[in-house]
């Protein structure tokens, strides 16, 4: 299973226009990335506080509901955000490559 | 006492006269003590001074009110209440004297040890003693100025109240006032009872005495401590309505634990001899990240159908929104938009040797990878699942060990997919559990087709709800499996001999020719029926229920046949088509095809639309698409486009989306793309002005059954009425 998700990682990268995939446990803590270091920390922090505060949102309106993903297009990228109790997924593309 | 003052207001006024002269005289030791005047006195004459002011006193008091009444809730009236006496209580004190006759004066005495007979006559006695006195007092104090009348008075009242002096002291209060000799009285009655020679002395009636004692105070002493102070936290924390949802739920999970362990230990109680419970399996902490990585894996995935989103943004929409606008122009004729190409790189060198629709998720194909250049085998082939929603990989990858020529999914179980392989054994994979091992496979020696399996096909399920499929293959033989506990069982349904003469075999025995299926076709209503194509370009009508013989032999083709389809629409009607160039349309039980349609190079596939009657499209070998409808034209394709280079590329396979108007078409490369129909392609049939009640299905069956009807020779032609002669007679 973690062959896969290896692999399935690695792939990720080599898509055009990924910038950069990171990998936040459930702390706040970067343990995977392949982003430079200040980036991947400043991200890591910057987007689990916003993705906890996406899902405070979601979950206030309706407590039965939940959040499964958060996409930001901003001028020169696309972060997608995978949230998870777990860990969270973050990949960042620039779409108009 | 009203009567006293009465008599006294004129003494005083005499009083004051009398004795400002007798200071003079007999007082001058008081001379210091001068009476002082208040500033505001009246200066009165001598005359006013003399002049009396008589006040008359009266019983009766003037001001009580003489006509009070109250009123009476009995009678509902005011009531006139008797007047109030004269009386005015000024003042009211119970005394504590007794009467020495009384009893319980005598018994005092009796407890005092004096015998009360005997108390009475010394009492009197003492009174003589005292007697003398008390005249003499008022004697020595009044004497200087009182008047001897007053001087009666007085003896009169004293001699009144000498009994009650004895043991009443307190009296003496009112004589105070009056005179200075007192003091000396007051000595000698004081001490008068112990004169009794009393062995105890009567504090009071009660007999109580108070003792009082003072302790010693304890030194007070300060001592302070001070404690170690608890630990301090800051806690900070938002409660939001999701937080208390949250807390209710984990509450009511906590709870219904409680009533699910209660009852176990109920049920516990009631079989203490049941057999040993299954324990209840905590996950471990590699089970729990096995689950983490699982939802990782998930996740991975579908940020990868995103960058996928984003990557092809331009073809998503045209697949969404774009119909090609000159079709409005053009009469007849449509176009196919390529979309997005799928392809794996480790079969890039495999042929696609069949596609097929999911029949569960609308934007899920399963694709084989095999070969049909039969001179280069490739060592491997696999059967890759992909998902128009990520064009850049496969969902579910399922390799094998020899190429795969044909797939089935199960229309039930959208997960238990059947492949046959090259090497002439059948696979069964379950995606969803895994796709690395299938979950059936048959024994590579024993229990294998002779020869390529050119189609597989999941069949109705049996009575016992065991899943169980066909397949055909080149050695002539249609099994079929039923996959038990953990085999697959298989039974050859048909061998299919030729009707040719025996041919010798090499040790002399006598052999019967047999036919090579190429491909099956379940009738889609009748579960007994099916139709099998061979290499040899017979079509077989057979029946499960008859091992040994056809129902029916259709000569179709010159070239072994690519492939058989039933019409959606009308189950009588079905396609066909084979290397010999060409595109049959047969209708059951007519040996002769309706349609014949010639498309210039081998077909590789036909296969019916799903939203039209007379809509099919075939793909040829020269890397064209053709798209027929034979309501529009019956004798030309309405479309042909070259999809792939003619010359690097075949095409092999088609396949209709059940849902969408999307067409996949797979080439010798390994490479599938999508094809979307213009809408010339897909026109939706009119209901006429008089039938709009008809639904989409009956128009669509009317259509065919219209079309068909210009086609079909009739079997017995019969030669019509001749008009001319009946318009004579």
């Amino acid at each position: 299973m973690s062959n896969e998700v290896e692999e399935t990682m690695k792939r990720i990268q080599s898509h055009k226009g990924v910038v950069g995939t990171i990998v936040v446990n459930s702390e706040g803590i970067p343990i995977k990335t392949t982003l430079d270091n200040t980036t991947t920390v400043q991200y890591a922090g910057l987007i689990s506080s916003l993705a906890d505060k996406a899902r405070s949102v979601v979950r206030d309106l309706d407590p039965s509901n939940d959040l499964t993903f958060l996409r930001i297009r901003s001028k020169k990228h696309e972060i997608m955000v995978a949230p998870d109790k777990e860990f969270i997924l973050i990949v960042v593309q620039n779409p108009t490559d | 006492m009203p009567s006293n003052k009465v008599a006294r207001a004129p003494k005083i006024g005499r009083k004051t006269t009398k004795v400002s002269e007798a200071v003079d005289e007999l007082e001058e030791w008081r001379k210091g003590k001068q009476l002082l005047k208040p500033k505001d006195q009246l200066e009165l004459s001598e005359a006013e001074l003399k002049e009396i002011i008589a006040k008359q006193l009266s019983t009766t008091n003037a001001q009580s009110p003489d006509n009070l009444v109250e009123f009476s809730y009995a009678q509902g009236a005011f009531m006139s209440m008797p007047p109030p006496g004269n009386t005015v209580v000024v003042y009211e004190t119970i005394g504590t004297a007794l009467h020495k006759d009384t009893e319980e004066a005598k018994f005092q005495l009796l407890e005092q040890g004096i015998d009360p007979s005997t108390y009475g006559v010394s009492d009197d006695e003492e009174e003589e003693e005292a007697k003398p006195e008390p005249p003499q007092k008022p004697a020595e104090g009044e004497a200087e100025g009182e008047a001897a009348e007053q001087d009666d008075e007085n003896k009169e009242e004293e001699a009144d109240d000498d009994v009650s002096r004895v043991e009443k002291p307190d009296d003496e209060g009112e004589g105070e006032g009056e005179g200075d000799a007192e003091p000396e009285t007051k000595v000698e009655t004081s001490k008068a009872p112990p004169k009794g020679g009393k062995p105890r002395k009567l504090t009071n009636q009660f007999n109580f005495c108070e003792r009082a004692a003072l302790t010693y105070n304890n030194p007070t002493r300060s001592q302070e401590t001070q404690t170690v102070p608890p630990p301090m936290a800051t806690f900070s924390a938002n409660v939001l309505q999701w937080v208390i949802y949250d807390g209710y739920q984990k509450d009511f999970e906590a709870q219904q634990l409680e009533k699910e362990l209660e009852r176990e230990r109920k049920e516990k109680e009631k079989a203490p001899v049941s057999k040993h419970q299954p324990q209840r399996k905590t996950p471990g902490r590699s089970q729990l990240s096995e689950a983490v990585q699982g939802r990782v894996l998930e996740c991975w995935r579908v940020l990868e159908r995103m960058i996928n989103q984003n990557t092809y943004d331009d073809i998503a929409k045209d697949y969404r929104y774009w119909d090609d606008p000159s079709d409005e122009f053009r009469e007849d004729e449509g176009t196919l938009l390529p979309l997005w190409k799928f392809t794996y790189d480790r079969t890039k060198k495999n042929t696609i040797t069949d596609l097929e629709w999911n029949p569960y998720y609308y934007d899920l194909f399963a694709v084989c990878f095999g070969f049909l250049d039969f001179m280069k085998p490739t060592p491997e082939g696999a059967v890759c699942m992909f998902t128009l929603k990520n064009p850049s990989f496969p969902d579910y990858i399922c390799m094998t060990e020899s190429g795969v020529m044909c797939v089935d999914t199960h229309p039930r179980y959208p997960y238990m997919v059947v492949v046959g392989l090259y090497d002439g054994s059948v696979q069964v994979f379950n995606v969803y559990a895994n796709c690395k091992e299938p979950a059936f496979r048959s024994n590579n020696v024993t229990n294998k087709h002779k020869g390529i399996i050119w189609e597989v096909k999941w069949a109705p399920d049996l009575p016992d709800g065991e899943l169980n499929f066909f397949s055909v293959a080149a050695d002539g033989k249609i099994n079929n499996w039923v996959l038990m506990q953990n085999e697959l069982s298989v039974t050859t349904i048909i061998t299919l001999y030729l009707d040719k003469e025996t041919v010798p075999g090499p040790d002399g025995t006598q052999l019967r020719v047999k036919g090579c299926a190429s491909c099956v076709k379940l009738h889609p209503k009748n579960p007994l029926i099916y139709l099998v194509g061979t290499e040899e370009g017979q079509i077989y009508k057979c029946s499960t229920a008859y091992s040994s013989m056809f129902l029916l032999t259709y000569n179709a083709h010159q070239m072994p046949i690519a492939r058989i389809d039933f019409n959606k629409y009308n189950t009588d009607i079905f396609i066909s088509c084979s290397g010999d160039w060409r595109i049959k349309i047969w209708e059951d039980n007519r040996l002769e095809p309706l349609f014949v349609f010639d498309v210039g190079d081998r077909v590789g596939d036909v296969k019916w639309a799903p939203y039209s009657s007379t809509v099919f499209a075939a793909v040829t070998t020269e890397g064209k698409v053709y798209v027929f409808d034979l309501n529009v034209n019956k004798y030309k394709p309405i479309c042909v486009q070259a999809i792939v280079s003619k010359r690097r590329n075949k095409l092999t396979r088609l396949s209709f989306n059940p849902k969408l108007p999307i067409l996949i078409v797979g080439d010798d490369k390994g490479c599938v793309t999508t094809l979307k129909l213009s809408p010339n392609l897909r026109i939706p049939c009119k209901a006429p002005k008089k039938q709009q009640h008809l639904d989409q299905w009956t128009l669509q069956c009317m259509k065919l059954d219209k079309l068909l009807s210009l086609v079909r020779e009739p079997v017995n032609l019969t030669l019509p009425e001749d008009t001319a002669e009946s318009e004579d007679s």
